[in-house]
């Protein structure tokens, strides 16, 4: 086993409860369920600055006008710090950008229409919100059909 | 605009992003990995995940310290309080509206409520385009991070779509609400 492998359980045991005790205490609220969410976060901070630099009137959420929602480079600068300190950082060469661009718009568009990444969907889910968990059940649909097109791709290669 | 929300978000994120890129976590591979090889072990960090916030809301809420929705069966229905969307409430999903007869609530409701589907075709793309690009959003981050530059153009198409969608899209798409 690599040197400080962290075990996923104990990840989702902190984070989870980081994620509800900062909506309980440092006030993340409204919507609820919002303390973590890469897809919510990152159109309040580009539509906060499209606002504020073009005069745009695209919406934010009310939350997004009283805190700065860093929340995707502040992930990108904690796992930046974690991959440089235990030495897992190696540069590879792109494969297929424009792929990967494409399934990037596809997760934001459908991430706003549903108002969640994989994590919020999750995370609604153990808040008890019935759409949350329609989401989830989409999702795990999704994944199944992914495998079959991956097992696919496997059978093609070999 | 308040300094301390922005460091107190910060913060919690970084921990995440360093706990995530330490535990290879995974929201998406954990389903992914058990019905492929039936690798349990990034399925239990989601379920702990889960059962984590589910046990953590109950208590908040049942001690009233958690106030962000309408306290029901232990958790709230969220209320999105997003504006121009004003009318539309997530509140229809709410397990006491499920049960309550007559116009304003009911099964009827829920099933004629065009979200219901969005919600449910909306997370099928997610998932089936999450395991093409092999990883959710949060591992794409943590793969940028460790110098991937297929997650880079991903991150770019994740921010483009944002300008993408509340320029040209917007006005299609809030039609399904």
């Amino acid at each position: 086993m690599r040197r400080g492998y962290l075990k996923p359980w104990v990840f989702g045991i902190i984070a989870g409860s980081m994620i509800v005790l900062a909506e309980a205490f440092a006030g993340f609220y409204p919507p609820a369920a919002y303390s973590f969410c890469l897809t919510c976060h990152t159109r309040d901070l580009v539509n906060t600055f499209m606002n504020g630099i073009f005069g745009a009137h695209f919406q934010t959420t009310i939350l997004a006008r009283r805190i700065l929602m860093l929340t995707s480079p502040s992930v990108l600068l904690g796992a930046l710090i974690a991959a440089h300190g235990y030495g897992e950082y190696r540069r590879q060469k792109s494969t297929h950008p424009l792929r990967y661009f494409l399934y990037g718009l596809v997760i934001m568009t459908f991430g706003i229409l549903i108002f969640g990444c994989p994590t919020r969907i999750v995370i609604r889910t153990g808040y008890g919100d019935f759409f949350g968990m329609v989401a989830l059940a989409g999702m795990v649909f999704g994944i199944w059909l992914g495998t079959l097109l991956i097992r696919r791709r496997w059978s093609r290669s070999v | 605009m308040t300094v301390y929300g922005t460091l107190i978000l910060g913060c919690m994120s970084m921990l995440i992003g360093f706990l995530a890129q330490r535990s290879r976590m995974c929201f998406v591979a954990g389903v992914r990995d058990y019905i492929l090889v039936r690798d349990r072990e990034l399925l239990m960090g989601m379920f702990s995940f889960l059962i984590t916030l589910w046990i953590m809301t109950s208590l908040l809420y049942a001690f009233n310290i958690l106030r962000s929705g309408v306290p029901e069966y232990g958790a709230p229905a969220i209320r999105v309080s997003i504006e121009k969307i004003g009318t539309y409430s997530l509140s229809v999903g709410n397990l006491k509206t499920l049960f309550q007869k007559g116009p304003t609530g009911g099964i009827g409701l829920l099933i004629t409520s065009r979200f219901l589907y969005v919600t449910l075709i909306g997370g099928l793309v997610i998932g089936l385009v999450s395991t093409l690009a092999g990883g959710c959003v949060l591992r794409q981050h943590v793969l940028l991070a460790q110098g991937s530059m297929d997650a880079l153009f991903f991150i770019l198409g994740f921010y483009g779509a944002v300008v993408i969608y509340y320029g040209f899209l917007y006005r299609f798409f809030v039609r399904l609400y």
